[in-house]
């Protein structure tokens, strides 16, 4: 599959600008499920990954064809997305510790936004459910989290995704699953 | 109360992770065999993976591939060109 796509990126940057077509159409299913797992809403997740196809496009000279496309791909939505996260948020002091919390910042307190009553909780699908829980999870593990768990990458693929070294994945995975753990089990 | 080691949750993640040394593997399956209330927290990080992985595959809408091609810039120069 790799010689393939690499044929094709070959054959964009000579011109050919329809041969990026079959890169969107093998990609096009796993980019639009990270973003979605990330943003949680349709309309966004179909934004964000066109935007970072077309950004692939644009770029596609700067990529190194030694390395893995995907890996590239993937770390041009996981940005879009984080960045469309934080922009999403208000801009007062984010990282002021609230008040009668240990160590609960804004951060934490906004990726729950507001937590569903219990009646409300047992009324959704379990699919609806899963993706309820993955949008409480703070950004920076909810990366790591859907990167492994949805996407299955290995520790060393997602290090590589995030440009970050193997050691914060691990920490920021351990995280996550705490941070889940705790949220399935508050009720 | 007696406070279990704080490490015994570390290896539970490097455990998780497919990434842990063997004696510090015996190690942490002979606590847990001791203490319910660690088997307990390992539990509930298995279910927390499960309960992720339940998550059913979606497909891109069909309209996105034919969105990015159009979104692209229109290109200017002819095909072919060489060096």
């Amino acid at each position: 599959m790799d010689a393939l796509i690499n044929k094709r990126i070959k054959q964009v940057l000579k011109g050919d600008q329809s041969a990026f077509s079959d890169i969107v159409s093998h990609y096009q299913h796993s980019l639009y499920q990270v973003c979605y797992r990330m943003l949680g809403n349709k309309q966004e997740a179909e934004d964000i990954a066109q935007e970072a196809f077309v950004r692939a496009y644009m770029n596609l000279h700067t990529f190194d064809q030694k390395r893995k496309f995907s890996t590239w791909l993937y770390r041009i939505a996981t940005n879009l997305c984080i960045d469309r996260l934080r922009k999403k948020k208000p801009d007062y002091y984010l990282d002021a510790e609230v008040a009668g919390t240990e160590g609960l910042n804004m951060y934490s307190q906004i990726a729950t936004d507001a937590p569903l009553p219990e009646e409300e909780l047992e009324k959704m699908e379990l699919q609806e459910r899963v993706q309820y829980e993955i949008s409480r999870m703070p950004e920076k593990y909810r990366v790591v989290v859907v990167l492994k768990y949805i996407e299955e990458l290995s520790l060393q693929e997602i290090s590589e995704v995030l440009e970050m070294p193997l050691g914060t994945v691990k920490t920021r995975l351990h995280r996550g699953r705490e941070a889940l753990r705790k949220q399935l089990n508050s009720l | 109360m007696n406070k279990c080691p704080q490490y015994i949750v570390e290896y539970m993640h490097e455990y998780l992770d497919g990434d842990i040394h063997r004696e510090q593997e015996l190690e942490l399956k002979h606590h847990l065999q001791m203490c319910s209330n660690c088997q307990q927290h390992m539990h509930e990080l298995s279910d927390a993976i499960a309960f992720i992985k339940s998550t059913t595959h979606i497909s891109a809408p069909p309209t996105l591939q034919a969105n990015v091609m159009q979104r692209l810039p229109k290109q200017k120069q002819h095909v072919g060109i060489q060096k």
